[in-house]
């Protein structure tokens, strides 16, 4: 405990660590978005699938 | 006669007895009244003050290794990683994230509280602890227990005690530490923003998303996966409709079994030797400083957001990406609507509340490959 | 006729009007209880209470009738 501190290190964790949450978020945010009006898109479609059925939207569970 | 009587008092535990040992009772008897009487977070305390005062008890024997009845609960419990998922799986059959996927956008505010993790680890790294420490402590401003106990069992178990009882002595006072900030980095005409009605969110939005996290939190950060994987199969449970037995047990009857066995176990580590030491102090001040630089930091980036929205959000929300659930989001609840009456911040804040609960999971995955 | 709408999805937790109540913009009208917080709902219009469609107890989303005011 009283060995000196890798700053280097230190950074290199705080740098990962900021960067890496916000990545993962972003991300998240984005599939989020694109999954949810997908599935919005295929719901009004189901809707209004009675008189002209719209063709099935795409698999939302494959996901790269 | 006489031999018999000294015989049993010489092996009692009361003549091992150290003023460590009465000081914790102390400690004890504190978080008792905390728990009982203030109801601070009872679940958690009332087992963990119990579990202080039994293992500082002597000769009793019961986190000898290999023999202790509650080093058992703690060995198989949580050095071997099985509690804190638990729990998660609980948590994930409780949680809605009916909001978050309402407004995906506050899953930055959820990231945005989390930069406040990585001060803190800053911050405790001048205060003199070594990296995996200064870690385990950065992550009690996740506001967070399971995530907290998991993350310390296996960067600094030595902490294990203290950083828990911060985590949940904190989260409980998040009524008193949030305000505060909130007033001061926001302005007046800011907090009365009102948010608009949130989108519906239909059922199969609901079943996608778990899913969906699932995959992509574990694809991109594997160290997450123990917490992450339990708490999307419990919200999986819940959301699926299908299954309401598994999701009445995980959030029932597996919970409440394994809040049991998590707080005794993390009690009974806190002997007299591993708590009274300086470093506990600095620990419960770096605590705070956690919540507090996380409420800030959760505060800015909502400002910050607000420079690029059209529909502007009201930037107490932010606050509530300290992911003490649901106390944060009630808090800004409270402060919206004391400046505005009008507004019902609480759903709105529930969005950042659950994304800060993925955003400490993240952080703590990222901190642990960094440096378990 | 204006209707009070429930802002956030909750319980009804207290009425503190009746039928006929005269009442004014920001009078505390009902308090729904929302993930164990009391949430009191303000009155929006000037008017007299017409109707109340809940009673205590009652689980309301948002958007749901709380009450009519002429």
């Amino acid at each position: 405990m009283h060995s000196m501190t890798d700053w280097s290190k230190v950074l290199e964790v705080f740098g990962s660590g900021i960067v890496g949450v916000y990545l993962v978020m972003i991300l998240l945010q984005l599939l989020t978005q694109l999954s949810t009006r997908i599935i919005d898109l295929v719901e009004k479609g189901n809707k209004t699938g009675a008189a002209a059925p719209k063709p099935p939207g795409n698999d939302v569970e494959v996901k790269a | 006669m006489f031999d018999i009587f000294k015989q049993l008092i010489m092996s009692s535990g009361a003549v091992s007895l150290t003023g460590g040992n009465l000081i914790m009772w102390l400690v004890a008897f504190v978080l008792l009244y905390l728990a009982v009487k203030k109801q601070y977070e009872p679940l958690l305390l009332l087992p963990i003050a119990f579990g202080i005062l039994v293992v500082n008890l002597p000769l009793t024997f019961l986190m000898e290794p290999e023999h202790g009845l509650i080093w058992f609960f703690y060995h198989y419990g949580i050095e071997n990683d099985i509690i804190p998922p638990l729990i998660f799986l609980g948590l994930g059959a409780m949680i809605d994230f009916g909001p978050l996927i309402a407004n995906p956008k506050t899953l930055l505010l959820g990231a945005g509280a989390q930069v406040g993790l990585y001060v803190t680890f800053f911050a405790a790294i001048l205060f003199g602890f070594d990296l995996r420490e200064a870690a385990s402590i950065a992550i009690i401003g996740g506001a967070d227990g399971p995530t907290t106990i998991y993350l310390t069992s296996k960067l600094a178990p030595q902490l294990l005690g203290a950083t828990a009882v911060s985590a949940y002595a904190y989260m409980a006072l998040v009524p008193i530490i949030q305000p505060p900030i909130m007033k001061l980095l926001t302005t007046d005409h800011e907090r009365k923003i009102v948010m608009s009605k949130l989108r519906p969110v239909s059922r199969l939005q609901k079943i996608c998303f778990p899913i969906i996290s699932a995959m992509t939190i574990m694809l991109l950060v594997p160290a997450s996966a123990p917490l992450i994987s339990m708490l999307m199969l419990g919200n999986l449970f819940k959301e699926s409709g299908v299954v309401e037995r598994l999701t009445k047990a995980s959030s029932n009857e597996l919970m409440n079994i394994v809040t049991i066995f998590l707080g005794l176990s993390v009690g009974a580590t806190m002997t007299a030797s591993t708590f009274l030491s300086p470093k506990v102090l600095f620990i419960f001040f770096l605590g705070l400083f956690a919540f507090i630089i996380s409420t800030a930091s959760g505060l800015l980036m909502a400002k910050f957001m607000n420079l690029f929205l059209k529909n502007k959000i009201n930037p107490l929300i932010g606050a509530a990406g300290v992911s003490a659930v649901p106390m944060a989001a009630r808090c800004v609840h409270k402060v919206g609507s004391e400046a505005n009456r009008r507004n019902y911040l609480l759903m709105h804040a529930m969005g950042p509340n659950v994304a800060g609960v993925i955003g400490t999971v993240v952080a703590a995955a990222i901190l642990l490959k960094n440096l378990g | 006729m204006p209707e009070l709408l429930a802002p956030i999805a909750g319980n009804v937790w207290k009425i503190l009007i009746a039928v006929g109540d005269k009442v004014e913009l920001d009078d505390e009208v009902i308090i729904l209880e929302a993930l164990k917080m009391e949430t009191p709902i303000y009155c929006d219009d000037n008017g007299t209470i017409t109707a109340i469609r809940v009673k205590e107890g009652d689980a309301v989303n948002e958007g749901d009738v709380l009450a009519v005011i002429g």
